[in-house]
C-alpha cells in the first residue's frame, strides 16, 4: 500500500470514526443513565438527515444542521416523555420493543413524507470539491465533517466531565435512586438526556447527508456499527464510545484498502476481540 | 429499574437487529390464477421492490386483472435479498396459495435460488437480471430471463463507448462480490481485450455503503473510465463518492448495468455529468409497448419508469401473452408458448432462445445531459446506442441441455 493510499484510507477512517463515536455517544449516554438499547437511534439518523435537506431550503446547510439537531432532540423529549417513561418501572424489553417499533413506524413515515426514492444532497457550494493534502487529495466536506463531528464529542466528554448538569448526569448513571434522593428532577434529567442523545443522532444524519445521501431505510446501515461501539467501548463509557467509534471506522477503513470484501466483517471481528480479552469494554465498568 | 447487562445487551441487539430487517409480508385479496411477484421490500434493494411492484400491478391491470376469462389473483412475498427467505417464501405461496407463475426477485444471487425451486416445483419462473446463469449453466426448461445476457450488455456498452472515446484504456472497476457482479465483471473484460483496455478492479459486498476507502484506489490507479458493475444504492453512493473526492466528473463514470430512470431521478444534475449508462430498459426507447407503457406509469406515479418497472412490466405482460397464446395458464404451456417465439414487446424485437431461455432483445447505452442540455425534469439522458448484437456464442452459453419438462 503506498502512502497516498495509506494515508486516505486513515482519513476515512477518522471520519467514519468520529460518525461513530457521535452515534455511539449518544446511544451510551441513554443506555447508561435509562437502561434502554435503544432501537430508534438509526431512524433518528435518518431524520436529521431528511430535516436537514427541507430546511436548508429555507434556512441554508447550517440552519438546516441546527434544525435537524433542534427537531430531533424534541422528537427524542416527545418519545421519552410520551412512550418510554411510562415504562421504567416494568422490565426492559418492554421499551426495547417500543423503541423497535417506533423505528418501524418513523420508517415508514420518511417513506410517507419524502417517499421511497432515495436523495442526493450536495455540501454546501464553499465546501464542494477536494483539497490537495499532499499525501493525498481529500474531500473538503468530509475534513469539516471531521472536525465538527471531533469537536461535538470533544464538547460532549466535557460537558459530561466538567459541569454540574454532567456531574447529575453521571451521577443518574451512578445511581438512580439516590440522585433522586438527593433533590435531583431524575426525570427530567432522563427527558433530557434522552432528547441530548437522539438529538446527536439527528445532527449526525444531517452532517453526513452530503457524504452518504439519504435513503429511508439509511439508519439500519448506521446502527449495527453504533451498537458495536457501544459493546466494544463499554456500556454507558463515554471515553469508550469515543475511543471504539474511532477504533471501529478506522480498522473498517484500513481493511477496505487491504481486502474489501473483509471490511464489515472485520469489526464484528474487532468485537468479539473485544468481548473475549475485555468483557466489560475498553473503558467499561459494568 | 433493573439494570441491563452486557451479556444481555448484546442478545437483545443482535435480535432486534436482525428483526428490524425482517420482511413485511403482502398478499392480494383471493381469486383464480395466482401470480406471484417475490420482491425486495426489504434488504439492500428495498427501494427497488415496490418499483417492480408497480410494474407487475400495471401489467396486470392492462389486462383488466384477468386472462382467459380468468380473474388473476395477484401476490407479493418479500425476498428480503436473501436467498434463504425468498425460497421459503416462494414454496410458502406454492403451497398455501396454489401459485403457478413466478416473477421476480431482483438479485441475481437469489435468483439462482429461486430458480431452483422453479425446476423442482414444476414452477413457471420469469427473471430479469445481470447473471448469466439463468439462461446459462443453471438453465432448465421452467426458467427464462427477460434482461440482455450480460455477454451482450457488456459489448454494447463498450463496443459503443470506445467508438466514442477510443483513448480511454485504463478502467477501474467497482464489482459487486455476487452472481451478478461476477458475470458482468466477465463480460466486461472480455470486451475490453478488444480495444487493449487495462483493468484494475474492487469487489465489494452489496449494501456497501463508504465507498471512500474504494474510490482513493481508483483514483491512484489514474483511470480514464470509472467502471460501475455494481447494483442499487451502491451505485448512487459510489457516483457521489467519486465527485466528493474530485474523481468525477473528470474521469467518466459507466455504470454498465444500471436501472437508469430511478437513479438518475436520486443524482443532481452535477453528479450525472459525464455519465454513461447501459441498461435493459429506458423509457424514451421508441418502440409501440414502451411508449404506451410509460404513458400509463407517468399518469400513474408522475414520474417516467426505470429499468426494474419497465422489467417486470415486461416480463408480466410477455408470460400474460404467452398464455394467451398456449390458451391455458399451466407452467408447461406457458414454456411452449414462450420457447422460439419471436414477437414485439417493451424491447421491441424479441426471441426467446429455446435452447437458453434467454429473452435475445436490445440493450441500451445512455450518455446523461448535463442540466442546461435538458429539455424537461426527465430529459436526463441522449440513447448512445441500442443493440442486441453480439449475440453470445453457443460455444461460451455453458446451458448445454436445458432438460425436459
Amino acid at each position: 500500500m503506498n502512502l497516498a493510499l495509506l494515508g486516505g484510507a486513515v482519513l476515512n477512517g477518522l471520519v467514519t470514526g468520529m460518525l461513530y463515536a457521535l452515534m455511539g455517544v449518544g446511544l451510551s449516554l441513554i443506555l447508561g443513565l435509562l437502561n434502554i438499547p435503544n432501537f430508534a437511534h438509526g431512524v433518528l439518523y435518518a431524520i436529521g438527515a431528511y430535516v436537514l435537506v427541507s430546511a436548508s431550503k429555507a434556512f441554508g446547510f447550517l440552519g438546516g444542521a441546527v434544525a435537524a439537531l433542534a427537531v430531533v432532540a424534541v422528537l427524542g423529549a416527545l418519545i421519552e416523555w410520551g412512550g418510554v417513561r411510562r415504562l421504567y418501572r416494568v422490565h426492559p424489553d418492554y421499551i426495547l420493543l417500543l423503541t423497535f417499533g417506533l423505528s418501524l413506524i418513523l420508517t415508514e413515515a420518511i417513506i410517507l413524507v419524502w417517499g421511497p426514492v432515495g436523495i442526493t444532497f450536495q455540501p454546501p457550494a464553499l465546501l464542494a470539491g477536494a483539497v490537495d493534502l499532499g499525501v493525498t487529495t481529500y474531500p473538503k466536506y468530509r475534513l469539516l465533517v471531521m472536525v465538527v463531528t471531533g469537536a461535538l464529542v470533544l464538547a460532549c466528554y466535557l460537558f459530561v466531565t466538567r459541569t454540574r448538569w454532567g456531574a447529575i448526569i453521571r451521577a443518574g448513571i451512578e445511581d438512580k435512586d439516590m440522585a433522586a434522593a438527593l433533590g435531583i428532577n431524575i426525570r427530567r434529567v432522563f427527558t433530557l438526556t434522552f432528547a441530548a442523545g437522539t438529538g446527536l443522532a439527528g445532527l449526525g444524519g444531517a452532517l453526513m447527508a452530503p457524504v452518504r445521501g439519504l435513503l429511508p431505510t439509511m439508519g439500519l446501515d448506521i446502527l449495527p456499527f453504533a451498537f458495536v461501539v457501544v459493546v466494544l467501548g463499554g456500556l454507558g463509557s463515554l471515553p469508550g464510545a469515543i475511543l471504539a467509534g474511532l477504533l471501529v471506522g478506522v480498522v473498517q477503513s484500513l481493511m477496505t484498502a487491504i481486502w474489501a470484501p473483509g471490511a464489515d466483517a472485520s469489526v464484528f471481528a474487532l468485537m468479539t476481540l473485544g468481548i473475549i480479552a475485555r468483557p466489560q469494554g475498553l473503558l467499561g465498568q459494568r | 429499574m433493573k439494570n441491563v447487562s452486557r451479556r444481555r445487551f448484546l442478545a437483545t441487539t443482535a435480535a432486534g437487529t436482525a428483526l428490524l430487517r425482517a420482511p413485511a409480508l403482502a398478499t392480494a385479496q383471493a381469486a383464480e390464477l395466482v401470480m406471484l411477484g417475490i420482491w425486495p421490500f426489504t434488504g439492500p434493494f428495498a427501494d427497488v421492490g415496490p418499483l417492480l411492484d408497480r410494474g407487475m400491478r400495471l401489467a396486470i391491470e392492462e389486462w383488466g386483472n384477468k386472462v382467459l376469462g380468468r380473474p388473476i389473483k395477484y401476490i407479493t412475498r418479500d425476498s428480503e435479498t436473501k436467498a434463504s427467505a425468498a425460497t421459503r417464501r416462494m414454496e410458502e405461496a406454492i403451497d398455501s396459495e396454489g401459485v403457478k407463475i413466478v416473477v421476480g426477485p431482483w438479485s441475481s444471487g437469489v435468483a439462482l435460488a429461486c430458480t431452483e425451486v422453479s425446476k423442482r416445483r414444476k414452477v413457471f419462473y420469469y427473471f430479469s437480471g445481470g447473471t448469466e446463469d439463468i439462461a446459462g449453466k443453471r438453465c432448465h426448461r421452467y426458467a427464462f430471463n427477460w434482461a440482455a445476457s450480460p455477454y451482450t450488455a457488456m459489448h454494447v456498452v463498450i463496443d459503443n463507448y470506445m467508438k466514442l472515446n477510443p483513448t480511454h484504456k485504463r478502467w477501474y472497476l467497482f464489482v459487486n462480490d455476487y452472481a451478478f457482479g461476477w458475470s458482468v465483471e466477465k463480460y466486461t473484460r472480455e470486451a475490453g481485450q478488444r480495444y487493449g483496455i487495462e483493468f484494475a478492479a474492487d469487489r465489494m459486498p452489496l449494501g456497501t455503503r463508504e465507498y471512500s476507502g474504494f474510490v482513493s484506489k481508483a483514483a491512484a490507479f489514474k483511470p480514464d473510465v470509472l467502471c460501475l458493475l455494481n447494483a442499487g444504492q451502491d451505485v448512487i453512493v459510489s457516483i457521489r463518492e467519486a465527485h466528493n473526492f474530485g474523481l468525477a466528473p473528470k474521469v467518466a463514470i459507466v455504470n454498465s448495468w444500471g436501472i437508469g430512470t430511478e437513479d438518475f431521478l436520486q443524482l443532481d444534475p452535477k453528479t450525472r455529468e459525464n455519465l454513461w449508462v447501459g441498461t435493459n430498459a429506458y423509457y424514451g426507447a421508441n418502440t409501440p409497448v414502451a411508449k404506451k407503457m410509460t404513458e400509463m406509469y407517468q399518469a400513474k406515479y408522475n414520474a417516467p419508469p426505470g429499468y426494474a418497472p419497465c422489467a417486470a412490466y415486461g416480463m408480466t405482460r410477455l408470460t400474460l401473452r404467452a398464455i394467451e397464446k398456449a390458451k391455458s395458464a399451466e407452467p408447461a404451456d406457458i414454456v411452449r408458448a414462450l420457447e422460439n417465439w419471436e414477437t414485439q414487446d417493451w424491447p421491441g424485437r424479441v426471441w426467446v432462445n429455446p435452447k437458453t431461455h434467454q429473452t435475445v432483445r436490445d440493450y441500451f447505452l445512455l450518455r446523461c445531459k448535463k442540466s442546461d442540455q435538458m429539455k424537461h425534469q426527465f430529459d436526463f439522458a441522449d440513447i448512445v446506442a441500442v443493440s442486441g448484437q453480439p449475440l453470445m456464442p453457443d460455444t461460451i452459453n455453458e446451458c448445454k441441455d436445458i432438460g425436459a419438462l
